[in-house]
């Protein structure tokens, strides 16, 4: 009896955490369906009474959305791919081999970590304007290719396969380079997954640096396209539902069709560290 | 016995060489040549705009001291950082607690619905946000029936970026949490409830001091993350009403990218950079003394 009380006052609690998580994603779900009038009338109702796309129709007429979509898209999985490579070849060589300065190496890469955007973006931006880069996808992908997070996490993960297994691969006759590319990465599904989502996000969500490079409207990304529709077309609160919705979206897509390996590697990840 | 071994193939040796290598040539380009770029120029009058950089001592960092505008977001930041880490600790650990209850089912629904909003994009999440702060027509005050205008009120916008960004990143901490609730030795409970310990003793003498690794994790990776907190200002209040939500890293922002005041802007960011490095040490170093 006591049992079953305290199980229904879990649920009941778990459940309203669960609804406050969920609900202005709904919210702005549904409020993108509505026209602006009813966005901001006194009378609130949260399904939408005349259901519209013309918010999501209007998006590409006033400016060019799907062009920074496309963008956001290319520009993060070619970082996230390339992150993820660079984190399972350092994490690789740091979690499954012995030599001098490895310590050193991967306690720098650990304070890398400390170190707050807001220290390396001066100097990093006045290198890419020095180097003529501005406007460029590479000044875009060079600066974010390593991450010590990646790294970090990479090296937690490799510790976790058994000597054994690589060991017996070399007695094989497999070179290092074969080793690592055809039994190693395999294994690392998950932390290569808990990278992968959050790099995704990192640099869908990064707004400052995009800012700062990009000059040229066709080659702007999603983030930084948020903050010119708002400034351009600020009453239009429907197309701004709109907007977030798509970028919001693909986000969590991925996430939850991805999210089993992904908690699986987030909490390897930390425990250990 | 493979532990300990030395490198011996060829391939080994330049599988570390080619990833060593690379790794260091990256990090001298993109961190430590930044770095010291920062340091001479928080030395300097430094305008990009118009050219100047103008050797000026110290000039940088005694106008940063007697800047009231610093001192206000150093004060914000420290109220955003206690209030949001207390929350995040308390909320993750507990939700975590419930979740890992041999009474509750669908633990993988639960969780993926709390992990949502840590795996959303913070621009578009803070300009949701700000609409439901609107006093007109906003979810927050039609749903509590209040009248208040949250981000044009000095006494309510922090508390509001402050609410925004515990929502968003308490499920974070509930997965940290849950899974290091996962990873604690069962014959610890054993024992414990063979002495007769009821849930609370169990939780306060049992799991919460196997939980402090990770406690500590959550809370050093919070606060490092807070002082680079930006976005939810530079969307919603643009840091005012006046200077009330001014943080730290939105003031190296403003003075670095509004202003252009590079040194000024640069001396602010080592003095986020000293706080940052004093705080990991000093957290290491307690939790260290401890558990010896």
């Amino acid at each position: 009896m006591k049992h079953k009380v305290l199980k229904t006052a879990l649920y009941v609690v778990l459940a309203l955490v669960g609804v406050i998580t969920v609900f202005p994603f709904v919210w702005m779900v549904l409020s993108s369906f509505k026209t602006n009038g009813e966005i901001q009338s006194i009378v609130q109702t949260l399904l939408p009474q005349e259901p519209t796309t013309d918010n999501y129709m209007n998006l590409q007429q006033t400016f060019d959305f799907l062009r920074y979509f496309m963008n956001s898209i290319f520009i993060a999985v070619a970082v996230t791919v390339l992150v993820i490579y660079t984190s399972c070849l350092c994490g690789y060589v740091l979690g499954k081999y012995q030599f001098k300065g490895k310590n050193i190496i991967f306690g720098f890469v650990m304070m890398t970590m400390m170190v707050p955007w807001s220290v390396t973006i001066i100097p990093r931006y006045t290198m890419f304007m020095e180097a003529g880069l501005q406007d460029t996808y590479i000044s875009l992908i060079l600066p974010v290719m390593v991450s010590g997070f990646g790294i970090f996490m990479m090296k937690q993960n490799m510790e976790s396969i058994p000597d054994e297994l690589i060991e017996a691969a070399r007695m094989d006759g497999s070179n290092e380079f074969q080793t690592f590319h055809k039994l190693v990465l395999p294994l690392c599904k998950n932390g290569i997954s808990a990278i992968a989502i959050f790099q995704f996000l990192w640099v869908w969500e990064d707004y400052l640096w995009p800012y700062l490079m990009i000059d040229s409207e066709e080659k702007q990304l999603l983030a930084v396209g948020l903050t010119l529709f708002n400034g351009r077309y600020s009453t239009d609160y429907g197309g701004l539902f709109a907007a977030t919705t798509i970028s919001i979206l693909p986000v969590i897509i991925v996430y939850v069709i991805f999210q089993k390996r992904f908690v699986a590697g987030v909490a390897a990840g930390a425990v250990k560290g | 016995m493979f532990k300990r071994r030395p490198l011996q193939s060829k391939s080994e040796i330049w599988m570390r060489n080619i990833a060593m290598g690379f790794l260091i040539i990256y990090m001298t380009i993109f961190l430590i040549i930044p770095v010291v770029i920062v340091i001479a120029g928080s030395f300097h009058q430094w305008n990009p705009l118009n050219q100047t950089y103008n050797w000026i001592g110290l000039d940088n960092y005694v106008r940063m001291f007697s800047y009231p505008t610093f001192w206000q977001s150093m004060a914000n930041t420290v109220i955003f950082c206690v209030v949001v880490v207390f929350f995040r600790v308390l909320l993750g650990l507990a939700i975590a607690y419930a979740l890992n209850s041999k009474l509750m089912k669908h633990k993988t629904l639960f969780r993926t619905i709390f992990y949502m909003p840590t795996v959303t994009p913070l621009v578009a999440v803070a300009y949701v946000w700000k609409i439901m702060y609107n006093p007109q027509f906003g979810l927050i005050d039609n749903i509590f029936g209040l009248d208040i205008n949250w981000l044009f009120d000095s006494n309510f916008a922090l508390p509001a970026l402050m609410v925004m960004t515990i929502w968003k990143d308490f499920g974070y901490a509930v997965i940290l949490f849950l899974s290091g609730l996962l990873s604690l030795p069962s014959d610890c409970y054993e024992s414990a409830s063979i002495d007769g310990a009821n849930a609370w003793q169990t939780f306060r003498y049992i799991t919460l001091p196997l939980l402090k690794p990770t406690m500590l994790f959550v809370v050093v990776t919070s606060i490092i993350s807070y002082l680079q907190a930006y976005v939810p200002v530079l969307v919603m209040t643009t840091g005012g009403p006046g200077t009330s939500t001014y943080l730290s890293s939105y003031l190296v922002y403003d003075q670095a990218f509004k202003q252009y005041n590079f040194g000024f802007a640069s001396a602010i960011s080592l003095f986020i950079l000293v706080l940052t490095a004093l705080f990991t040490v000093i957290s290491f170093k307690v939790t260290g003394a401890n558990e010896s």
